[in-house]
């Protein structure tokens, strides 16, 4: 193999590695602050790829910047509305997250068979964020994927920074540290909850609206992504921001060298492989911290 | 009297029993309907186990579908490449699971809650790549099938002999929940009844979590591919479709609908839930979004389930007729 063929081959990675890198901290940045576990993320996914859609390519004919923006905002309020409207009247009742596991199992199996019952079993497509390549000697990547990197990098800074330096962002932290000291001195949980499930589904909009113009929108096209965001989760460490970015990218280049080398179908078991694997020798993940 | 002294819970779950032995007679032997009924009787035996992992044990699992169709796949290929008999295969599909539920627990007990919903899901989703790609030995997406049923004299046990099958499956139905009921009433379900009223206490007084949650995973996973076996002779099919979301979520809402760790309550849950799914069979495409929604609406509003729904309305009862049943407030 040539160096410009691997070269190539771990552009490819890292742009897919940002990808799930943003999809695993939506996962991640929910489970740290308030314990859930939300398996209706990759649904999120799922519907975020089709509203671009519906905006783009597929009645409106916007312009993409307006799609993008719309469909952002518009996520951010499916994400408040789902926590105000399944997570918060669970929230009453002892050990509710493990009841909120199924419930969040539940609405992801609705949506899912909601988008499947409104846009068909007919796979839709949407249009590249910019197009054209960037080439140097033999070296190739396109503008997508430089416009994916670059947002993963200021996505983890963005979330970093609101973690540390914004009013909210401490508040979430303290809630993910000590809950009921949280609620002690004045933090407004209700408020935080609801607004945690609205980053994280804005996080799964932007990785659906980067990842979809490479793939194919089905009505379960959000499970694939999910569980890889999953294993980068786990394999990073829960609530890690840097573990979940390094993972994704180890994971995606050592999937895409696998995908060309050895045959697509390899990609998933790999996948379910390093799960296993680490949960047997280092359960909380490269970074993480319990 | 005589329910004095068996207990009004065992009267009415002896009631319950003596209900589905002559069911098959009301019904005058409706093919269609004790076709269900059988299928309601193995979900429920699946979601009891389930149930007494999850409800009693307080384990986190999410591979018990994945138990139920090692059970399965191990029945009917065993039963396919070697002829062993039925009889045989059956219990060996039960075995095998355990093995495997065994060694999945000796990994991932000692983790949190979450985790080990994590580890089990990863077997979940493990074992539908395994089947499918494994396509030589376990016929990939077609399935298993051509094996000799489970036959006595000239009656089979498939749904083409309703009656039969519906007493056959009974009878395997009453002794798993026995083994079910059993479990919850000895020393082990004494155990995790110490360990959820106060951890330390139990702890301190010597009771080994580990120890109890590993032998009620490995029982419970016996159980499930015990009923796995079953379902596959006698349908005379399994394929790696009994892995997919909707039915993994189908045996989850049972025993959430009748109750976590309310026992008889996976029970009624299964034979609820595959009334409901057999009832909405005309919405198509719809069915799942409508099951969905419903298992949401259930824990957001009755979080207890149905077996609760007693124990919710009584107060109700008290304030309306304005006295108090002593004997009650004892027990």
């Amino acid at each position: 193999m040539t160096v410009s063929m691997a070269g190539n081959l771990l552009i490819a990675g890292v742009a897919v590695g940002a990808v799930y890198a943003i999809m695993g901290l939506g996962l991640s940045y929910v489970y740290g602050i308030t314990k859930i576990f939300n398996y209706t993320q990759g649904a999120f996914f799922t519907w975020a790829a089709y509203i671009a859609w519906v905006l783009s390519s597929g009645f409106f004919h916007l312009n993409y910047a307006a799609a993008v923006i719309i469909t952002v905002a518009t996520m951010f309020l499916i994400g408040v509305g789902y926590e105000k409207a399944v997570i918060r009247p669970l929230r009453r009742f002892p050990e509710w997250q493990m009841t909120a596991l199924i419930v969040t199992l539940a609405s992801a199996m609705a949506l899912d068979n909601l988008a499947l019952a409104v846009f068909g079993y007919a796979p839709k497509r949407i249009p590249h964020l910019i197009k054209g390549n960037f080439v140097w000697g033999d070296f190739l990547i396109t503008r997508h994927e430089v416009v994916t990197l670059v947002a993963a990098l200021a996505i983890m800074f963005l979330l970093i920074l609101f973690l540390k330096k914004v009013r909210e962002g401490m508040a979430m932290q303290g809630m993910a540290q000590e809950p009921v000291g949280a609620r002690i001195v004045g933090i407004p949980i209700d408020k935080m909850y609801s607004y945690s499930f609205g980053i994280a589904t804005v996080l799964a909009g932007i990785s659906a609206i980067l990842l979809a113009p490479k793939i194919l929108i089905y009505p379960t096209v959000g499970w694939v992504v999910f569980i890889k965001a999953f294993v980068v989760m786990v394999f990073g460490g829960v609530g890690s921001i840097k573990g979940t970015v390094i993972a994704a990218f180890i994971l995606a280049t050592v999937e895409v060298f696998v995908t060309y080398y050895i045959g697509g179908i390899w990609g998933m078991p790999i996948f379910i492989a390093v799960l296993a694997i680490m949960l047997i020798i280092r359960p909380r993940g490269l970074f993480g911290t319990w | 009297m005589v329910v004095n002294k068996i207990g009004r819970k065992n009267a009415l779950l002896l009631g319950g029993v003596l209900v589905l032995g002559l069911l098959p007679i009301a019904l005058q032997g409706n093919a269609r309907i004790l076709n269900v009924l059988i299928a309601a009787l193995m979900w429920g035996v699946l979601a009891s186990a389930w149930d007494l992992c999850m409800g009693y044990a307080r384990v986190f699992s999410f591979g018990h579908l994945a138990f139920f169709t090692i059970g399965a796949y191990t029945a009917g290929l065993t039963a396919r490449q070697l002829g062993i008999p039925p009889l045989a295969a059956i219990p060996l599909g039960g075995v095998t699971a355990a093995i495997f539920g065994l060694l999945i627990g000796l990994l991932c007990l000692r983790l949190r809650g979450v985790y080990i919903a994590m580890v089990t899901f990863g077997l979940h989703m493990v074992l539908q790549t395994v089947i499918i790609w494994g396509r030589d030995i376990t016929g990939g997406k077609t399935g298993v099938t051509g094996f000799a049923p489970l036959q006595i004299g000239q009656y089979i046990f498939s749904p083409s002999y309703p009656f039969f099958s519906y007493y056959i499956a009974l009878g395997i139905f009453i002794l798993l929940l026995f083994i079910i009921y059993r479990i919850i009433n000895s020393p082990i379900g004494l155990a995790f009844v110490a360990l959820r009223d106060s951890e330390p206490y139990a702890k301190s007084l010597g009771v080994n979590e580990y120890k109890y949650k590993l032998i009620v995973f490995g029982i419970s996973a016996f159980i499930a591919g015990l009923i796995g076996a079953v379902y596959i002779h006698f349908y005379g099919i399994i394929s790696p479709v009994t892995l997919d979301i909707p039915i993994f979520l189908m045996v989850l809402i049972m025993f959430m609908l009748g109750g976590l760790g309310r026992f008889p309550g996976a029970v009624i849950g299964a034979f609820v839930i595959t009334f409901v799914t057999e009832a909405l069979r005309p919405l198509l495409l719809w069915r799942f979004v409508a099951l969905g929604a419903i298992v949401v609406a259930v824990t957001v509003f009755i979080p207890g389930g149905l077996m609760s729904i007693p124990e919710r309305v009584r107060p109700f009862i008290r304030r309306a007729f304005g006295r108090r049943h002593v004997e009650e407030e004892v027990s």
